[in-house]
């Protein structure tokens, strides 16, 4: 018996599935936005609403879920003190939200450059009138040095470009006078 | 011994390659969006893009009343600006992999609506289909 022969295809079956991988969706830890000046902090209360993500497939691509932007957004604006209180649901002062318009992800590459576009409403909910509305472009590059793995080198920069996007929103909710 | 360690090796390809059919569709309208405030639109040709995606999406903007021209300019005397992103891969042939086309307010190039259509090799579509899945989704969240 040649155990060249029996262990070679298996031996490829195994390396072909450790390099393929599974991808893991963007971490909502990752996203959260910290220590960063923002202009003024606004009393008030807000709820954040978020739309256009989609969940991770088994073999897909690293996306960003509703969920954990969600999360990442809240995070963010409770560490960095934009609002006096994250709430839930209709009571709150105002309403944000934040929908993934685009999430541009390369296919392969030894650099992995995401963009991402999203637009940020705030909405006064007393009278409905809308403080802010804009849409916040960001972009961000994860390299071999970051992860040799092509799987989490893609997460990392879905990560990066989410956090660079929350925290340009928060930058211009902070420069509003509401 | 040598059929075990084929079958073996064709267990683990199927493996691999069984769960590589992607497929996703989704769509995103900003809630304020007024779709039938919009009789105009004009769809930015990427100028390096020949697969004519610019005119299929036009065609079947036309095919929902609207009135649609084309070009590489951004002109804001329409009422929507639509855009498209193309992405192609090479499997045997060249295939459409992703498509996204968003509706932009022509003054302020502000996402209105969005929509996104991914479908690997295995499970590829034409480019008319793929164009059809993302429009057909745009204008069915719009309707919510």
């Amino acid at each position: 018996m040649n155990a060249h022969r029996i262990f070679s295809p298996i031996l490829c079956a195994v390396v072909a599935l450790a390099i393929t991988g599974c991808a893991t969706p963007a971490n909502k830890e990752a996203m959260t936005v910290t220590g960063i000046q923002i202009a003024r902090q606004h009393d008030g209360s807000v709820s954040v609403k978020t739309s256009g993500g989609v969940e991770t497939g088994a073999m897909d691509s690293s996306s960003i879920s509703n969920a954990d932007f969600k999360s990442a957004i809240e995070a963010s604006i409770t560490q960095n003190k934009a609002f006096k209180s994250v709430m839930q649901g209709k009571d709150a002062n105002y309403e944000l939200l934040v929908s993934i318009m685009q999430l541009d992800k390369p296919v392969f590459g030894l650099t992995f450059t995401v963009n991402l576009e999203a637009t940020w409403v705030l909405v006064k909910l007393d009278d409905r009138s809308v403080a802010m509305k804009k849409t916040i472009k960001s972009s961000h590059t994860a390299t071999v040095g970051d992860a040799f793995a092509a799987v989490t080198r893609l997460r990392l920069a879905v990560e990066g470009a989410a956090k660079k996007n929350i925290e340009q929103g928060l930058q211009e909710i902070g420069a509003l006078s509401l | 011994m040598k059929k075990m360690s084929f079958i073996i090796a064709l267990l683990a390809a199927a493996t691999v390659l069984s769960g590589c059919a992607v497929n996703r569709a989704t769509a995103t309208v900003d809630p304020s969006a007024d779709f039938s405030a919009l009789k105009t639109m004009h769809v930015v040709k990427i100028p390096e893009e020949n697969a004519g995606i610019d005119n299929l999406i036009a065609d079947d903007l036309r095919r929902r009343g609207y009135t649609v021209t084309t070009g590489t300019d951004k002109p804001t005397n329409v009422d929507a600006i639509v855009t498209y992103v193309d992405r192609w891969m090479w499997d045997i042939t060249m295939y459409l992999l992703e498509l996204t086309v968003m509706i932009r307010d022509p003054q302020t190039d502000f996402p209105v609506a969005t929509g996104n259509s991914l479908h690997t090799s295995l499970t590829r579509k034409s480019p008319p289909e793929m164009v059809d899945e993302v429009m057909t989704n745009i204008f069915k969240e719009q309707q919510k």
